[in-house]
């Protein structure tokens, strides 16, 4: 399957500086986000170290498969799920000594949310309160749970899903990375279908963006870079209170049988026609 | 996070965490704590949560589940308590559910909406009870363990009934999909269910699904005793017990 993806981060319209992060890592169908919080500039450290700490490891598992695993896992996931969900595990600890060991970035913190996809196989790891959808025949569906008072309210049946968009509560977390030194980690892989779109956002656009408006946007625009900057304008019309960050890859079927050999033939006689009409 | 830990003769066989899904003990291997130990029936108790508190029910065992040498049915457990089941004990550990103080040089009394903040153990267990007290009369009637099932009630398809297990079910004729639709001219990919906090939505996929009739408009929350009809296929979505 062929993949096009882009991703947007944004400082919002009333923030100083921007605490999310994200990162795309092509060639291994990596895609990574985190929002940082903490004083100062320290949740800006957390969610950077949480992205790097994650696409380093993935990096390096790729040269050197026998690399140990990290925290709970299920025997029947993929090497890949496995290894995702350790990398996070890794970004905590990592997030976590920083913290300790230098007082002033006591406090800071990350949410993060990663998806490795191979072939038709998505493994996904999360923290925190950033999300992953996918959008999949018109349905945008998601892939992640917030892990906020609010949601686990929610969960338990305490609160309905509208009372949970109005509280006040919404910004208290049950899990980041950085807060103590083990951490559980939400990790799970599923099955991809052929044009299925998966986003990853910051809470700067879930708060601000409905889910219908996100599959909108999603339908109306197949460019992935630019779906993502009319998310981002989008929360950024009704004040942009937080940090925006939005994450789009598009699947896109590989060409196969003898429809689309034709097709690609059609093709390569245009651009060989145009390549003529130049000189 | 909250754990169980088996002893036998005051040393710990194993230790396992209590999440979202319920912790089976009993002596078949297939239990999350498996008691090997023929005082102990094959599915002996259950420990879950259920409105923010740690309960266990035993589940008509031969010989009986105790929690601090009571025997219950069901009980709620508390930090410290101790559950016997056969000649085995199992600590239980309520403490340590959620990340430490998070910022300790500013306890603000009441979190600002545009500030993240990770709540510590103890705020989180006292706000989650005081939450779950408030909801506590609205709660019980829906707490058992259920199982959401859609069944095949008519058309074609690869099994009779489908316990929804994953956050994602696709209900089409695609070799991917959970339930497969048999027969010709019938879509890859007709419609689909996500799993969200408060419950299972249906959404849309190549086609357009009826809920009891009524064909839906967007994603729509099933309730249990939901028919949902697609591509000549009716299914009905029960939470089984």
């Amino acid at each position: 399957m062929r993949i096009a993806s882009g991703g947007v981060t944004d400082l919002g319209r009333v923030r100083t500086n921007n605490e999310d992060c994200y990162k795309i890592v092509e060639p291994l169908n990596l895609f990574v986000l985190s929002d940082g919080m903490g004083g100062e500039a320290h949740g800006e450290i957390a969610s950077a170290m949480a992205v790097e700490t994650v696409v380093k490891h993935c990096l390096d598992v790729e040269a050197n498969p026998a690399a140990q695993v990290i925290g709970p896992v299920e025997p029947r996931w993929s090497v890949r799920t496995k290894r995702l969900s350790t990398a996070v595990h890794l970004a905590n600890r990592n997030i976590f000594k920083s913290a300790e060991e230098n007082p002033e970035r006591h406090g800071m913190g990350a949410t993060l949310t990663a998806v490795w996809i191979d072939e038709a196989k998505l493994s996904i790891a999360h923290v925190g309160d950033s999300r992953a959808y996918l959008l999949r025949g018109g349905s945008l569906l998601q892939l992640t749970r917030d892990h906020s008072l609010v949601a686990e309210q929610v969960r338990r049946g305490i609160l309905t899903a509208v009372e949970a968009e109005k509280s006040e509560m919404q910004s208290v977390l049950l899990r980041a990375l950085g807060a103590q030194g083990e951490i559980e980690v939400d990790a799970e892989e599923h099955t991809l279908f052929p044009r299925d779109v998966l986003l990853l956002c910051s809470d700067g656009l879930t708060r601000m963006v409905t889910e219908p408006e996100i599959a909108g946007t999603l339908q109306a625009e197949t460019d992935p870079g630019r779906a993502a900057k009319k998310l981002v304008a989008l929360a950024n019309e009704r004040g942009g209170p937080d940090n925006i960050t939005v994450v789009i890859a598009r699947l896109e079927k590989d060409s196969e049988g003898w429809f689309s050999w034709w097709r690609r033939g059609a093709r390569k006689n245009l651009s060989s026609n145009g390549g003529t009409g130049g000189n | 996070m909250p754990k169980l830990s088996l002893m036998f003769d005051n040393k710990i066989v194993k230790v396992v965490p209590v999440g979202s899904r319920p912790v089976t003990i009993g002596r078949s291997p297939d239990n999350d704590l498996p008691v090997d130990n023929l005082a102990v029936s094959n599915h002996h108790a259950k420990v879950y949560f259920e409105a923010g508190r740690m309960v266990v029910e035993d589940l008509d065992s031969l010989n009986g589940t105790f929690v601090n040498d009571l025997r219950v049915e069901r009980a709620t457990l508390h930090d410290g308590d101790n559950i016997h089941i056969g000649k085995h004990k199992i600590k239980v550990d309520a403490s340590g559910d959620a990340p430490l103080a998070w910022d300790t040089g500013r306890k603000a009394a009441a979190p600002r909406i545009d500030e993240t903040m990770v709540l510590d153990t103890k705020e989180r267990r006292q706000m989650l009870q005081q939450a779950a007290a408030m909801g506590e009369s609205m709660q019980f009637a829906g707490t058992r363990m259920k199982v959401p099932t859609l069944v095949v009630l008519r058309g074609k398809t690869d099994q009779k009934e489908y316990v929804l297990t994953n956050k994602l079910t696709v209900i089409g004729k695609s070799a991917l999909a959970t339930v497969r639709l048999q027969g010709w001219f019938k879509p890859r990919m007709a419609a689909q269910i996500n799993q969200r906090d408060d419950g299972y939505y249906l959404g849309p996929g190549d086609k357009v699904p009826n809920v009891n009739g009524a064909p839906i408009s967007g994603p729509v929350l099933l309730n249990d005793g939901d028919v949902v009809e697609v591509s000549g296929v009716r299914l009905n979505f029960v939470f089984r017990e």
